[in-house]
């Protein structure tokens, strides 16, 4: 029986009279590398900011870590990391203190060491003075990958997380969360871009008309593409 | 404690790194200080009885352009989820802005006494009376403008409408109180003189704070 850390059931989300997510259904099983393909526009992110707590369904039940989010309990928050398309970063200030900003709101020991470690590991260390207001948009990629990671999640949410990367930063990203995962996280991702993210996942979903309307595991890249275009394809009329 | 402090020191060093705004506040005052000299320049007055209001006048303005961005950069830049995504509570985000928010109008305000006393070169009998009552004044503009300031930075002519929400709600509590504060500090009054309106000020300084404190989590929700 595997560890359900996320149910979603029924989640609705509407802005106006835009109807975005329509009832969707959603299991996360720990260490899994779940991906959510979906055109723009469909909801991904929408979706992705409601499971990660930053927005609120209209209804549906959540529950992440077997609790209910109703009350954003900071144990949840502690265990959730997002990286968003959106940096979460501050301009003005260089990478370390960036990092060490958020590092002090999730009270991080031995954030130094930590702070160092991640730099390190998305190969901005040598820039960890700078102002992130010069860098390009792949190198605040990776820094808001490692802001993702500062407090160890057990659960990372990834919002298009290959935009803006060049071959060496996705294969830096590839390889971080293959380790990471190996050591019992949980990935959570959603893109519109089969190519690059593919091969890193276990379990894959289309997202369409604000449901889910197709999983599986463990397929191929070539059978599960033919599929998305079909859903894709669909999706137009 | 420990984020309220994160959050301060955040907010100063994006404020202090930001030369365009600090130039823009600092420019600012001393126009506003300026165009008052001018403007009396050629009347007769007794600069005892004006000095409370241009000061006041003058604060109020120069400090309430620093507000704004506070709550707006956070949504400009994307960061307001990054924030909201930390196990720290709405009040911390609150009060660290509140703090960081004091310490750069104070600075502002010290300029803006030492261009007012180059201008105006008046006569202060009790110079502490008159710090407190600019300390305790302050921090109700400040939390008030601070509260305002979370609540327009989601609207998009955020600019226009924190002046439009704040001016009328301060300018018939703290500062009309605080301008007769001191203007009885500059005709010679100490601050023990004056204690019924001090307290009135601080009174609106609990009050601002506490809505404040209460109203941040359903502003920074959505």
């Amino acid at each position: 029986m595997p560890d359900k850390i996320l149910v979603a059931n029924n989640i609705k989300k509407s802005f106006g009279f835009l109807q975005v997510l329509n009832g969707v259904n959603l299991t996360i099983n720990k260490g899994d590398k779940y991906i959510l393909f979906g055109s723009n526009g469909v909801g991904k992110t929408t979706l992705i900011k409601i499971l990660s707590t930053t927005l609120s369904a209209d209804s549906g039940e959540l529950k992440i870590f077997g609790k209910g989010i109703e009350k954003r309990s900071k144990e949840i928050k502690n265990k959730i990391g997002f990286m968003s398309h959106e940096p979460y970063l501050y301009s003005e200030l260089s990478a370390w203190e960036n990092l060490d900003f958020y590092a002090n709101l999730y009270s991080i020991k031995n954030k130094k060491e930590k702070i160092g470690s991640l730099l390190k590991e998305v190969g901005l260390y040598h820039r960890s003075n700078d102002r992130v207001g010069s860098f390009s948009r792949g190198m605040k990629q990776r820094l808001s990958l490692a802001r993702a990671l500062i407090h160890s999640p057990d659960l990372i949410f990834l919002d298009e997380p290959y935009t803006g990367l060049d071959i060496k930063a996705q294969d830096i990203l590839n390889n971080l969360i293959n380790r990471l995962n190996q050591e019992g996280k949980t990935f959570f991702c959603i893109t519109h871009d089969i190519s690059s993210s593919f091969n890193i996942a276990n379990r894959y979903g289309i997202l369409s008309k604000g449901q889910i309307v197709y999983e599986t595991e463990g397929v191929e890249k070539k059978i599960f593409s033919e599929k998305y275009i079909e859903i894709l394809r669909r999706e137009s009329f | 404690m420990n984020a309220v402090k994160a959050i301060f020191l955040k907010e100063l060093r994006v404020e202090f790194r930001n030369k365009q705004m600090i130039n823009s506040y600092l420019i600012l005052s001393l126009m506003i200080i300026a165009s008052f000299r001018f403007a009396f320049s050629i009347i007769d007055f007794s600069i005892t009885e004006l000095a409370s209001p241009i000061l006041w006048i003058s604060f109020f303005f120069g400090g309430m352009f620093s507000l704004s961005p506070i709550y707006k950069r956070e949504i400009e830049q994307g960061t307001k989820e990054g924030l909201l995504l930390t196990p720290i509570s709405p009040s911390s985000i609150y009060f660290g802005k509140l703090f960081a928010n004091l310490f750069i109008i104070f600075c502002l305000e010290l300029f803006i006494l030492l261009l007012f006393f180059v201008f105006f070169p008046v006569n202060i009998p009790d110079l502490f009376s008159l710090l407190c009552i600019i300390v305790i004044s302050t921090i109700g503009i400040t939390a008030l403008g601070n509260l305002i300031s979370a609540i327009s930075s989601n609207l998009s002519q955020s600019e226009v409408m924190l002046p439009v929400l704040l001016v009328p709600v301060l300018l018939f509590t703290v500062i009309m109180s605080s301008v007769s504060v001191t203007s009885n500090v500059f005709a010679g009054a100490n601050i023990f003189d004056v204690l019924d309106e001090v307290r009135l000020i601080l009174a609106f300084d609990v009050v601002f704070i506490a809505v404040g404190y209460l109203l941040i989590d359903y502003i920074l929700e959505e």
